[in-house]
């Protein structure tokens, strides 16, 4: 009976295909309905909000401005503390509206109400007196510092840090060649099928339900910002219809929902329409501008450049980890050490900025796997052969890299190797070429990367098993929709050598869940699993003495197979269901452990292949996608596989579909029917492997994680079958139409 | 107004805005449609109306007068899941689960139109909802095992 490794089903999924399953927006409270007035300039002083209209009206409670929620709201919105530093950092205070509005879309009063229909009414009764002040929407305008978007601060500039390793100009000049390079990736949406959705109960205590990643650190920030103790808050996380990163982030109408909540001694609730959630989880747009240097033999020797990344108007929860996170992760797996990249983080007058999956590694993926690809090309030599040359040895790993990032494990050439062989690369291409002859646009292209994950600095877990002998396994990551805890409750099984059946995992409920960091980044199988695991091995040893006891033996004579306690000399059997019920009578009683497990960042990587086609009006569509990593122990396949199919069809949106443009009054400027989340007709077909001689990672579960791989590297090699496809040169993303044919 | 859901008769007062979905979700606490846009793109909210699919949230309660309706809580008893259900469950046809309800209806809706059907047909009649977890393939496959068990 072993059950890791084996496709086991999901076990949670009856409820989500009957219609049974509860988000936030399922969840019945008698509560008021909030809605929100939002600013339409990108900057303007509020120098009215006009009521009166609004209260009129039949089931309208109350009006709320920032003066009135700002009360409540003590601190503001800061950065991700665990991550980042803020010392370097320019922060202005974010919090609801009050005085100014700093972009367009943000929220300048909250109307309550008792149906969310009298909500809407109420949101267009109210009016605001608005006066328009110069803004700066455009990020290289935003660099020249004329228009402020926080003139507190004096400065547009948030961040600005210097990564600098060996000697980037002297690397350079010894160079056979340098190229100056450009490459960048526009504004995108998340866009998980679930909007943001929040309903905050308050009696005394906090009762939040919330769509989230971080319940946990949801409960810490909401403490902080409304000076209430930790202990009085409860923060909820029901079913949550997809995350992405976007729902690791707070928003201030989250916060003046419990602001409103607490004013008025009410349950309040809203749930995000398409249109608002666009508005709130903006994420990417940086841009990497600089100079490389390489040998004629394709080495590459030396990267120098400036990467500014947007801020827009106030700095998110999570977007000072790009600025941070991009520059160390630039040389990926490859051995160049000499490196001197600015970065700079941006404020403008737009929609904040937040995380979309891979944070970071997308963009220093895309940034490094371009810059490869552009060796190729000068040199005309063939795009494996080029990383080959500048790939890590696997007898140089453990490798610290030029920043100081430790890379645990891996042997990133035979991958190679292995993974053109398995993808089909040199067939394929050839195929594309014969295709390209008769007229078609099609072509293949790969990318290569190497990931973070499995981020600490810890992680929660607890089993306790029950009377009856089953078992609850109650972990700090959050899964919401990866089925995580399907393959957590494999590793326990496995452990405990129990079915399956007898598991249930559960998380979210920061009552329940004394601690956890949540789910993202990759890290809930490695950090979450290995604490399960920790913790079963203990619950064991207590059944053990427990079982010598009952047996009347010492504890080196019992032996433990397959739900049953052995005497080792005298063969003597009790079943584990015995020895739970034993455990909750005798002495010592109770049978649960729980572990705190310090976790370190693991190192996954891979090599993606597109196989792309365009028409006659420039419309790409990408054939095929296909994905060979390494992830370490592969615990579920298909769940892994799963992974890699969802992070695909992102990656072939965000290579030639998905624009969140914004207008030159600073507006979100496409709705959800022409900001093109890839449908079934535009998704790829996949196939997916594993390195099967993996190279594990140092958690107890040997596994890394799967969860953005295919998002980090896929805009790199669905760009790099579009070059081959059209023979363009393209360094951005999305690859639009107009790019394709210009 | 008077309709029958999942074979239950209601009748009940509704303001004339009303959209179908919030009726459903609000007023008969069928809570398994759900709303993913305010655009009529998703298909989160997709229900059988007389037997045509219909995305719920584009279509006023009262327009479903004296019609009958059918959501996800009707195409299984607690007890047993429909051929459909238990494919997207087998072929991991799903991950948050948001868009299921939506591309369940949408499959049953396709699967009681057409017998041949290909992957290619599948992905044109599931092309109005969107699913951003799975990358569809596995929603493709379910629906074709679901395909070729309700033919066995
Ligand atoms: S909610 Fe009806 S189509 Fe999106
Ligand atoms: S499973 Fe999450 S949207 Fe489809």
């Amino acid at each position: 009976m072993s059950y890791a490794g084996k496709s086991i089903k999901r076990l949670y999924d009856d409820k989500f295909v009957t219609g049974r399953s509860t988000y936030v927006d399922d969840i019945k409270v008698n509560s008021l309905y909030a809605g929100f007035v939002r600013s339409n300039v990108p900057h303007g002083r509020i120098k009215k909000v006009n009521k009166e209209d609004a209260l009129k009206i039949r089931g309208v409670v109350a009006v709320l401005t920032g003066e009135e929620i700002n009360q409540l709201i003590k601190e503001g919105i800061g950065p991700w503390t665990t991550y980042v530093d803020p010392r370097p950092w320019k922060i202005p205070l974010w919090r609801f509206a009050q005085g100014e509005t700093k972009y367009n879309g943000e929220p300048i009063a909250m109307v309550l109400a008792q149906d969310k229909y009298t909500a809407r009414d109420a949101v267009e009764a109210v009016s605001v007196d608005l006066e328009p002040l110069d803004a700066v929407i455009d990020l290289q305008e935003a660099k020249k510092d004329k228009i402020l978007v926080h003139k507190e601060l004096g400065t547009n500039y948030g961040f600005v840090g210097n990564f600098n390793a060996g000697d980037a100009d002297k690397a350079l000049a010894s160079s056979d060649r340098r190229v100056e390079v450009e490459i960048s990736n526009e504004r995108l949406i998340p866009s998980p099928m679930e909007p943001r959705g929040i309903v905050s109960h308050y009696d005394g205590n906090l009762t939040i339900w919330y769509s989230t990643q971080i319940p946990h650190f949801a409960r810490a920030e909401f403490s902080r910002i409304f000076g209430i103790p930790e202990s009085k808050i409860r923060v909820i996380m029901p079913d949550v219809g997809g995350g992405f990163g976007s729902k690791a982030h707070i928003l201030p109408e989250e916060l003046a929902v419990i602001a409103a909540s607490i004013r008025l001694g009410r349950a309040v609730r809203w749930t995000a329409t398409r249109t608002e959630e666009m508005m709130a989880t903006n994420s990417r747009h940086n841009v990497f501008k600089g100079e490389i240097g390489f040998k004629s033999d394709g080495t590459l020797t030396a990267i120098k450049g400036t990467l500014d990344v947007e801020l827009g108007a106030y700095l998110t929860y999570t977007e000072g980890i790009q600025p941070t996170i991009i520059p160390p992760m630039i040389p990926g797996p490859y051995k160049v050490r000499d490196l001197m990249i600015k970065s700079q983080a941006i404020y403008t007058n737009t929609i904040p900025i937040t995380m979309y999956r891979g944070a970071s590694r997308p963009e220093a993926t895309f940034i490094i796997e371009r810059i490869m690809s552009t060796v190729a090309d000068e040199l005309k030599m063939d795009d494996v052969e080029v990383r080959m040359r500048n790939l890590i040895r696997e007898d140089q790993i453990p490798y610290t890299n030029p920043f100081g990032l430790k890379y645990d494990s891996g042997d990133y050439q035979t991958l190679l190797k292995e993974g053109v062989k398995v993808l089909e690369y040199h067939e394929m291409k050839r195929w594309a070429s014969q295709e390209r002859a008769k007229g078609r646009k099609v072509g293949v292209g790969l990318a290569y990367y190497l990931e973070i994950c499995g981020f600490g600095p810890y992680e929660f877990a607890e089993t306790r098993i029950n009377r009856d002998g089953s078992v609850i396994v109650s972990i700090g990551g959050t899964p919401h929709g990866q089925g995580t805890e399907t393959a957590i409750a494999q590793l326990v099984a496995d452990e405990l050598q129990i079915p399956i059946e007898r598991i249930k995992v559960t998380w979210g409920d920061s009552d329940t869940v004394p601690i956890g960091l949540g789910t993202y980044g990759s890290r809930t199988l490695a950090t979450a699993g290995s604490a399960a695991i920790s913790s079963s091995k203990q619950v064991l040893d207590k059944m053990r003495r427990v079982a010598a006891r009952v047996m009347n033996a010492d504890v080196e004579e019992i032996d433990y197979r397959n739900g049953e306690f052995i005497h080792k000399k005298e063969g003597r059997k009790v079943s584990w269901d015995v020895i739970a019920r034993e455990a909750y009578g005798g002495k010592e009683p109770g049978l649960s452990a729980s572990v705190v497990l310090e976790g370190d960042v693991t190192f996954p990587y891979g090599v993606h292949m597109a196989i792309v086609e365009v028409d006659d009006y420039g419309i790409a569509r990408v054939i095929e996608y296909r994905a060979y990593d390494d992830i370490g122990r592969v615990i579920n396949p298909a769940l892994a596989e799963g992974q890699i199919h969802g992070g695909g069809t992102q990656a072939v949106g965000q290579a030639l579909y998905e624009l969140a443009t914004i207008n030159e009054n600073g507006q979100l400027a496409v709705t959800y029917a022409d900001y093109y989340v890839p449908t079934a007709v535009e998704a790829p077909k996949f196939k997916s492997y594993f390195a099967e001689k993996y190279h594990p990672s140092a958690y107890l579960t040997k596994s890394k994680g799967v969860g953005e791989a295919a998002l980090i590297v896929g805009p790199a090699a669905i760009i790099r079958a579009l070059e081959d496809a059209t023979g363009k040169k393209l360094n951005k993303t999305p690859a639009l139409p107009e790019d394709i044919l210009q | 107004m008077k309709v029958k859901v999942n074979g239950v008769e209601y009748e009940d007062e509704v303001e004339p805005r009303t959209l179908l979905v919030d009726f459903l979700r609000d007023n008969l606490n069928l809570t398994g449609t759900k709303i993913g846009c305010d655009t009529t793109t998703c298909g989160a909210c997709t229900v059988l109306v007389n037997g045509r699919s219909v995305k719920s949230c584009t279509m006023l309660a009262i327009q479903a007068n004296g019609k009958e309706i059918l959501t996800i809580e009707g195409l299984s008893s607690d007890s047993k899941l429909n051929p459909i259900q238990q494919a997207f469950k087998d072929n991991f046809a799903l991950q948050c689960g948001y868009c299921t309800a939506g591309m369940i209806v949408q499959a049953h809706f396709i699967l009681s139109h057409e017998r041949d059907l290909s992957e290619e047909k599948v992905r044109d009649m599931i092309h109005g909802n969107i699913c951003r977890c799975t990358g569809y393939q596995n929603i493709v496959n379910a629906i074709l095992d679901a395909s070729r068990r309700m033919r066995a």
